[in-house]
């Protein structure tokens, strides 16, 4: 356990570094938070309420949205890929630890960096423009953080799993990319998901995706609370266990298909 | 060089790199369905928020959309064609943009000319097809004028979209970092294109309309279609003001891509 | 310090460039400076918000002052440690980057206003990087820098079928450039840079990383482009065999300041006046214990029989030296070690022109 803490150290030390690439993203991040959050202003002028979400609601989601794009990786990175194209991998593999470990615990100090010094201010910035809606009860924050926890997990695992298709291809980033493209939408990030057609609704809902975005954001809205809430929670677990579980085998293939070209 | 040479010399260009593309079908092919699959799903974002509203500050579905389809033919235009700087912050990062400058051409010329992304015109032919719906929706009545108007528009729009790649590849002359402000501009441009501009708080209305005209990429030819008053105040003849506006862009874009060349500061020893 | 123009190699079978745009010498340098800014970084979250609104800097001058003129048909090799200023200043020789202050005249243009221009006349390597196309095949990639130079169909033919024969082409000329290793890349490089008949060609760093064999391909081709066409050749290199086997002037550059500008002749002369005498002993002449001891040398390794004397051409000569060992030793044979350019030039980068100890021959290798 000692290893993977230290690796994950590592890994938000290692985002420390690239202070100006953070507030570059910083100001894209602020500034697409309130390019989206206009056209939500418009909306809810025409409607008092759309699907249950109220105006403060709406933008409250719309600044989480954009606050969790780097804490649970919507947009990817594909280190894992390029390591297994430069041949790297084989090094990795052979590691007294957990491949699949150490790529976890890499990108949760991945996660904790961008939760600290991109998530909050952006959340802060939107709190500025525009007043977002906070929790009103402290036990919340609790289930809050449990939900971002799994939240990061189901990212993770399913942008592993999209990296080692270079196990299989050379184009591990464009189908990756389709991927991302993908969850993208089915996450929650671009429209809310209450917002989806009646018939449409309960599928996305039940997807993994939903548990990347929309969860944690139902969570601080505090829209699913009590035995809700502890569904919703259960919901991210059980993804977040099948995908890592599902990651960690593909791990083991990939492993034996290497270990049979090596030979 | 007469013009005509330079135009076969750019195909001639433009040919090695697609035919270099070409090596990564599978890639290609993939980037292809992304950039397809992407603008459906925006698009599909605001059919979702449609479905649960009426109208967007009196803008219907139809009408949006009409703004919408004409920011996509124009972005996606301008991206076909300029995507030769989106390489230039990595040229310059790697140091291959000192290649350029060995050559008895220009470095626009060669710029411009290193890729031509095909890829991107799938969203052309998207953005066609949601403009056809939306002016059957809405209902436009169609006059010569109003035909050249968008004509017009959707060119002068993919020039005033194809100055903000030069200037932001021309950014990168000073810093490859943060690179990423440059695509706020961009793709923040397109977002803010898809939507009417009546709905932005009045300082940023004037903002994209005066100082970084986006404005008349889409909003103020729009407008003319649809026979509406610009809360603004300007006159409807505004409509026909997107090609000057485009050529002051493309002239503004001009000076900075050669000032920013004149500042490059080759990496390496 | 100039060579002249080298024999013209009549009835060779290259042809020579045509006359460049203008007259003077090839390449023409005056008190060039280069300075760059260099921001500085603030440490902590707060430092980089304060980076962005204030952002103080410091000049560096990577070229401080260099003044040299390189004539026609010239082969000059250029050598300095890394950060020396080599590149930037070949980068002002091309256009690339704009001094500082100084001028520089290349073929009596100005580079930076004329650049396109004496693009036309001049070639570049860059060793480290391609000027190829890099997934396309060489051919397609020289066929390409015919439109871009506009190479009159005739001088293309000619110039690919001497270059295919010259560095033995046909072998790749078909394969993608990102295939090729790179002794075969810096060749289809070569070809690229030469096509056009430049009456220069700069070469940065163009043996870097190759084998032996390569780079004495590279050399060979080298050494006859510039004797048969009278292209005048500025290279820089960490390689000093590079200038030893194919330059008759060296330039030495550290901290953006010429050093020295001369032959190579003369710089040995001058500054390796050490030599070492290597002297095999004669087993049976007993076990010897210890260095050796002669008058005007010392011992400074030894390897069972065989000891190394090294002797500074101020106190005796060589045949005075071989003389005082013959007669207290027995030897079975001996050589004298030449001083090696490598540790005089290092003796210059670490101490300067006028160092009174100069560099001898010892323990310095090359390849």
């Amino acid at each position: 356990m000692r290893v993977y803490l230290e690796i994950g150290k590592r890994a938000f030390q290692r985002e420390l570094v690239y202070r100006t690439k953070n507030l570059a993203g910083l100001f894209t991040n602020a500034c697409f938070g309130y390019l989206r959050a206009v056209p939500l202003l418009a909306a809810f002028e025409a409607r008092g309420d759309i699907a249950g979400y109220n105006l403060q609601d709406a933008l409250t989601w719309n600044w989480t949205v954009q606050a969790l794009i780097m804490v649970v990786g919507l947009w990817g990175g594909w280190e894992v890929a390029d390591t297994i194209r430069s041949g790297d991998v084989v090094s990795d593999l052979s590691k007294p630890f957990s491949f699949l470990g150490f790529w976890l615990a890499r990108d949760y100090g991945r996660a904790i960096y961008y939760l600290l010094f991109r998530a909050l201010p952006v959340v802060l910035i939107g709190q500025l423009l525009f007043g977002l809606r906070w929790p009103h009860h402290a036990i919340t924050w609790a289930a809050l953080a449990v939900s971002l926890a799994l939240a990061v997990s189901i990212g993770f695992a399913f942008r592993f799993m999209l990296n080692l298709a270079a196990f299989w291809t050379t184009d591990a980033r464009g189908v990756g990319g389709l991927g991302l493209i993908a969850s993208t939408f089915l996450s929650g990030f671009l429209i809310p998901l209450a917002f989806f057609p009646d018939w449409l609704r309960p599928v996305v809902q039940a997807l993994p995706f939903a548990g990347i975005v929309q969860t944690p954001a139902d969570v601080f809205l505090e829209r699913v609370t009590g035995w809700a809430l502890m569904g919703a929670l259960g919901q991210q677990a059980l993804w977040a266990a099948l995908l890592l579980g599902a990651a960690q085998g593909l791990v083991v293939i990939a492993t034996r298909r290497v270990v049979v070209q090596g030979g | 060089m007469p013009l005509r040479e330079y135009w076969r010399l750019y195909w001639r260009l433009v040919g090695a790199s697609a035919r270099g593309q070409m090596q990564y079908k599978a890639s290609f092919l993939l980037a292809t369905a992304g950039v397809f699959a992407a603008n459906l799903f925006d698009f599909g974002a605001l059919l979702v928020l449609y479905h649960r509203i009426p109208h967007l500050a009196g803008w219907s579905l139809g009408e949006v959309a009409l703004l919408w389809g004409m920011s996509a033919v124009s972005f996606a235009l301008a991206d076909t064609i300029a995507s030769g700087f989106d390489l230039v912050p990595a040229m310059i990062r790697q140091g291959d943009f000192d290649r350029l400058l060995t050559r008895p051409l220009g470095a626009f010329f060669q710029t411009i000319a290193a890729r031509l992304t095909l890829r991107r015109l799938g969203r052309i032919g998207q953005g066609l097809v949601i403009l056809a719906v939306a002016q059957g929706e809405v209902a436009i009545p169609w006059t010569p004028g109003k035909l050249a108007v968008l004509m017009v528009a959707l060119a002068a729009g993919a020039a005033i979209f194809f100055s903000v790649y030069i200037l932001g590849a021309a950014y990168a002359f000073w810093t490859v970092e943060g690179t990423e402000v440059v695509n706020t501009f961009t793709y923040g441009g397109t977002t803010m294109t898809s939507y009417p501009l009546d709905i932005f708080h009045g300082w940023l209305r004037r903002f994209v309309t005066f100082i970084f005209p986006l404005a008349f990429v889409n909003y103020y030819p729009a407008l003319y279609l649809l026979e509406r008053p610009d809360p603004l105040g300007l006159p409807a003849w505004a409509g026909w003001l997107s090609p000057l506006v485009a050529t002051l862009c493309c002239v503004v874009a001009a000076w900075g891509w050669s000032f920013g060349v004149r500042h490059y500061q080759s990496t390496g020893s | 310090m100039t060579a002249g123009t080298p024999d013209a190699g009549h009835g060779g079978p290259l042809g020579r460039p045509a006359p460049g745009p203008a007259g003077g010498p090839a390449v023409y340098v005056q008190d060039l400076c280069k300075s760059f800014r260099v921001f500085r970084h603030r440490p902590g979250a707060l430092g980089a918000v304060r980076s962005l609104v204030d952002r103080s800097s410091h000049e560096v001058r990577a070229v401080d002052g260099v003044s040299f003129t390189i004539q026609r048909g010239e082969m000059v090799g250029c050598v300095g440690p890394n950060g020396a200023g080599k590149s930037t200043t070949i980068k002002m020789l091309t256009g690339i980057l704009h001094p500082s202050a100084g001028r520089v005249e290349v073929l009596g243009l100005s580079p930076q206003r004329r650049r396109k221009e004496v693009a036309r006349h001049i070639g570049v390597v860059f060793g480290q990087r391609t000027q190829l196309w890099w997934d396309l095949p060489l051919i397609e990639s020289l066929d390409l820098l015919r439109y871009v130079y506009r190479v009159p169909e005739a001088t293309f033919e000619r110039n690919l079928a001497t270059f295919r024969q010259l560095l033995d082409l046909d072998l790749f000329l078909s394969t993608p450039v990102r295939q090729l290793s790179l002794g075969q890349r810096m060749r289809g490089d070569l070809a690229a840079a030469l096509l056009h008949d430049p009456e220069i060609l700069y070469l940065d760093e163009p043996t870097i990383g190759l084998d032996v064999v390569a780079k004495h391909r590279i050399r060979d081709f080298l050494r006859r482009i510039n004797r048969e066409r009278g292209v005048t050749v500025l290279l820089t290199t960490h390689d000093m065999a590079d200038v030893e086997q194919l330059c008759s002037r060296l330039l030495i550059i550290d901290q953006g300041k010429v050093l020295y500008d001369g032959g190579l002749a003369e710089i040995r002369d001058r500054l390796g006046r050490e030599r070492t005498l290597v002297v095999d002993l004669a087993e049976d002449g007993g076990a010897l214990e210890g260095p050796l001891s002669v008058p005007h040398a010392c011992e400074v390794r030894a390897d069972g029989p065989r000891r190394w004397l090294r002797f500074s051409r101020d106190d005796t000569t060589a045949a005075d030296l071989i003389t005082a060992v013959a007669s207290r030793y027995r030897l079975r044979d001996l050589t004298i070690e030449e001083p090696e350019i490598e540790a005089i030039v290092r003796r210059i980068y670490e101490a300067g022109l006028d160092s009174s100890s100069p560099a001898g021959s010892q323990g310095s290798t090359i390849e």
